[in-house]
């Protein structure tokens, strides 16, 4: 089949394009769309975890292998710019993390993720979580083929985020106000930042969390474990 | 951003759909870039100039970019609204997140010049 709508002959003059072939982030979509079926093939729940650099997505996944890790299976991958630095952080608590290192590319593209997971024995995996390179523009448009995305904003960022970053808040499931322990001492509107968020995406769900004083934290894991649960029902029903 | 390699993609996908001859011809693109693309124009156009310098090809063509703005679909009026203010939702008031475009990435168009044998005719 042609691709693009042309004759035989040389082209000449202009040329219209077929708006999906020519997308210039296909190859990124076609590769998220393998991830995709091969998780649901192994039952696994794949997780996108974005935010600024900063917000805490470390510290929460650190303090989720420490609550659940002995409940779900969990693998995890770490996008940086340069360092191993996140991953150790979640080795030394126990997790089984791999770093991807980028190189300076500024978000994790669908073939890096490919590519990690062939590093890693993904037998009995309940649950695989990317924490995404730190960066609410560019990972936005990035499918990486999981099934939810979620995206932290920290009290210290101010609450102008959803409204500058819109794609992210659209293309996310779940958005964690972090960093709730702070709130009394800055300028920031939990109301205002949920009202936002849901003006641009009026099903995002939310939830207020304090890593460090373990606000919020418990309501966290139990969402993480009624995913893992609901994507194995899911798989459960395809197979009988 | 990562406008480098998408003006790179760009020169990929085209070499991959035409020859060399045609390719010689190149006088213009034209992209469509959805303003929730999260790409910026002038950062593209920068991107170009700077590939196609360095790489000593296309030096001749332009680029031409069409930004496109965000709409979405609501099923209740069966109609497509401008978001504004960044507010997704129907004339109608009825939120939406069903975008239905302003998320475009893609080559819209592609201009050659006429060949040797033709012009000269
Ligand atoms: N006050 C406060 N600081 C936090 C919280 N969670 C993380 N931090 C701090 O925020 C900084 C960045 O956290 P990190 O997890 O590395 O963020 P990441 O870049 O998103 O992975 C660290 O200094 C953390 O100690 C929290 O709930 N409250
Ligand atoms: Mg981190
Ligand atoms: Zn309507």
């Amino acid at each position: 089949m042609q691709k693009i709508q042309r004759s035989s002959k040389a082209a000449r003059g202009t040329v219209t394009c077929d708006n999906t072939t020519m997308h210039l982030l296909k190859a990124n979509d076609f590769v998220a769309e393998s991830i995709r079926k091969r998780m649901a093939e192994q039952n696994i729940l794949l997780l996108n975890i974005t935010s600024s650099a900063g917000s805490g997505k470390t510290t929460l996944l650190q303090e989720t292998i420490k609550r659940i890790g002995d409940q779900a299976n969990i693998k995890i991958l770490v996008g940086d710019l340069e360092t191993e630095r996140d991953a150790d952080r979640l080795r030394a608590v126990g997790g089984d993390a791999l770093q991807i290192v980028t190189g300076g590319i500024c978000h994790l593209e669908a073939q890096m993720v490919w590519q990690a997971m062939e590093g890693l024995n993904l037998d009995g995996v309940d649950l695989l979580i990317i924490e995404n390179v730190g960066n609410l523009v560019c990972p936005a448009s990035f499918d990486l083929g999981e099934d939810y995305r979620v995206t932290l904003i920290a009290t210290t960022e101010g609450d102008d985020k959803p409204k500058k970053y819109p794609r992210m808040f659209l293309t996310s499931e779940l958005m964690l106000v972090s960093k709730v322990d702070l709130l009394e001492y800055l300028p920031f509107s939990v109301d205002n930042v949920v009202a936002d968020a849901r003006d641009i995406n009026p099903d995002i769900d939310v939830l207020e969390l304090s890593t460090i004083k373990g606000t919020g934290v418990d309501a966290w894991c139990d969402w993480l474990l009624q995913k893992v649960a609901e994507k194995k029902e899911a798989a459960a029903v395809v197979a009988s | 951003m990562h406008e480098i390699s998408l003006i790179r993609t760009v020169f990929n996908t085209l070499e991959a759909e035409f020859d060399a001859e045609e390719l010689s011809r190149l006088q213009a693109v034209d992209l469509k870039v959805g303003l929730l693309s999260n790409v910026e124009p002038t950062l593209l156009q920068n991107a170009f100039a700077a590939v196609t310098q360095s790489e000593g090809k296309y030096e001749t063509a332009t680029l031409n970019i069409e930004t496109v703005p965000v709409e979405v679909y609501c099923p209740v009026c069966d109609k497509n609204s401008p978001v504004k203010n960044y507010k997704f939702a129907c004339s109608c008031g009825r939120p939406s997140s069903d975008v239905v475009s302003g998320t475009e990435l893609l080559i819209h168009r592609i201009h050659f010049a006429e060949p040797a044998a033709v012009r000269s005719t």
